[in-house]
């Protein structure tokens, strides 16, 4: 029995060995995120016992989950880390795909900042306080935000302002105002600054007119002139009431809800409308896909180059979590804002351009993953993109052939002959030096990593779709 | 870059920060008050006044 005992311990204090903490997870004593056989799982430290229980029994947890705005856990009574701090574990709901601030478009940035500002608020009501605000606590379950840090709480003093403040305008305001004022892409800024764009150089970026909304007055060149002046003579007991916190937060939500893109149009976003066989065309590419899709054992759907998403809103509403890529912005933001009001939930778009994806940054190169090793699916989809990566990136069909091999097991591409209205567009006032791009040889390449099942020419356009699976 | 910004505390060099916003967020509200009750007094009653509301001051 004894021996039994131990060799059950032994088993337990093993599997605790393979407890591995995640790499962006150092920042905070309060706890740290750790994955354990394929799960991940929150540890609690002692130092965050008191506030976690104040967390939980003030009903802010119960409520922020009733409201869909965190991510819902389940508490462990189990020391999987060994560690000495330990006080609970955490199982949370596991997500399927992590996406990254430097991957959201516009509107996502905007409902993230206003999902941040109203937990807080949520929070001061039932005296508890955000201590930080940082958009990595945010993250995307199909097209909602949902806070994922539960450590993110703290008992609120409502003597104090807000630690937070500061944070949050270099973290929200800050990308979303270089949106407004510069470009959209200008939202990836953030890759180049994961801590915050310092005011310093924000307001080095933003244009002279932006100086004259109060908004932009109060919260970004009044501080930067403050700091510039006061250097490090701060008070720590100023006195502030609960009134003027509540007001600034509502300030700040006006702010963000006032923070909009000129209306312009991308070279993307009326793809369908302009082309003139676009209904018959969209709706036989539409019927030859979902047949093929539908025999097919997925579950997951990522759509490279989806423009403004018809595809993929197809695939969704087939009930696939589909991921859908494109290097424009605007069109992102486009089919977030459409997939919203369609009620479409599992449909994640994300703004990143294929031919030049967003890498692994932070510490050790492995806080924030690269997004091709995240973005694994069953099914990639790869519609009307070929021409584009071979012309005007100069990508090898045998590049494309590898890479495509590496994201999903089942793949629906489709080929662009040259004589495409599309491809004379793009070889036009340019010498044609691409004397490999025909069906051949793109065959020819595909088949070295893939097995053709299918192949079946569009009517009226000459345009090839084939279903491929990795061999 | 100001380096100096490194060495201080980046919660509470905002404090003062947000003492100044509210102080002006406050001030604005104080006018927009006072505001109302002139529009009040020449019998423009549009609208009803609003305490604790300050977001019509946002630029």
């Amino acid at each position: 029995m004894e021996e039994k005992n131990r060799n059950l311990n032994l088993i337990i204090r093993t599997s605790m060995m393979d407890s591995k903490q995640h790499p962006a997870s150092y920042r905070d004593p309060a706890g740290f995120i750790f994955e354990f056989e394929n799960k991940f799982y929150r540890q609690v430290n002692q130092l965050y016992a008191a506030q976690y229980e104040f967390f939980k029994t003030s009903g802010l947890y119960d409520l922020l989950l009733k409201e869909k705005k965190i991510l819902a856990h389940t508490e462990i009574d189990k020391n999987f880390t060994d560690t000495a701090t330990w006080y609970k574990t955490l199982l949370p709901e596991q997500l399927g795909f992590i996406s990254y601030p430097y991957e959201w478009c516009f509107g996502q940035w905007k409902d993230a900042a206003l999902l941040t500002l109203n937990i807080l608020k949520i929070s001061i009501e039932h005296q508890m306080i955000l201590k930080d605000a940082t958009p990595f606590n945010i993250q995307f379950t199909g097209n909602k935000p949902v806070f994922i840090d539960t450590l993110s709480f703290e008992k609120y003093d409502a003597s104090k302002p807000w630690v937070a403040y500061r944070q949050f305008i270099e973290c929200f305001i800050a990308p979303l105002l270089l949106a407004k004022y510069t470009a959209p892409d200008f939202l990836k800024i953030f890759q180049l600054y994961p801590d915050g764009i310092p005011l310093a150089a924000l307001t080095k970026l933003l244009p002279f007119k932006s100086r004259f909304n109060l908004n932009v007055l109060l919260h970004i060149f009044l501080p930067t002139a403050i700091s510039t002046q006061k250097k490090s003579t701060v008070n720590k007991n100023i006195l502030f009431t609960k009134k003027q916190l509540l007001n600034i937060i509502h300030n700040l939500e006006l702010f963000v809800r006032s923070i909009k893109l000129t209306p312009h149009t991308t070279s993307w976003n009326n793809y369908y409308q302009e082309t003139v066989l676009s209904n018959a065309y969209v709706a036989e590419k539409k019927s030859i896909i979902k047949e093929w899709m539908q025999q097919l054992p997925i579950e997951t759907v990522l759509d490279l180059g989806t423009n403004t998403g018809l595809f993929a809103e197809m695939t969704a509403a087939e009930g696939k979590f589909t991921i859908a890529v494109d290097g424009d912005i605007a069109c992102i933001d486009k089919l977030y804002k459409a997939s919203s009001e369609k009620k479409i939930r599992n449909l994640l778009a994300l703004s990143a351009d294929i031919t030049n994806p967003s890498p692994a940054i932070g510490w050790n190169n492995s806080e924030r993953t690269a997004l091709l090793q995240r973005i694994k699916t069953d099914l990639c989809m790869a519609l009307a993109l070929v021409h584009h990566l071979s012309i005007s990136k100069h990508i090898e069909f045998d590049q494309m052939a590898a890479t495509f091999s590496d994201l999903s097991t089942w793949l629906i591409i489709e080929f662009v002959p040259k004589t495409d209205e599309k491809v004379l567009l793009l070889l036009k006032d340019r010498e044609d030096i691409f004397l490999n791009y025909n069906e051949a040889s793109f065959i020819d390449s595909f088949q070295k990593k893939f097995i053709l099942l299918k192949r079946q020419v569009l009517e009226n356009t000459g345009r090839v779709l084939f279903l491929m699976k990795r061999k | 870059m100001k380096y100096f910004f490194l060495y201080v505390d980046p919660g509470s060099g905002s404090y003062l920060v947000q003492v100044i916003i509210a102080a002006i967020l406050g001030g604005v509200f104080y006018i927009k008050g006072i505001w109302i009750k002139i529009k009040l007094l020449f019998g423009r009653k549009k609208q009803e006044p609003q305490p604790d509301n300050p977001d019509e001051h946002d630029g």
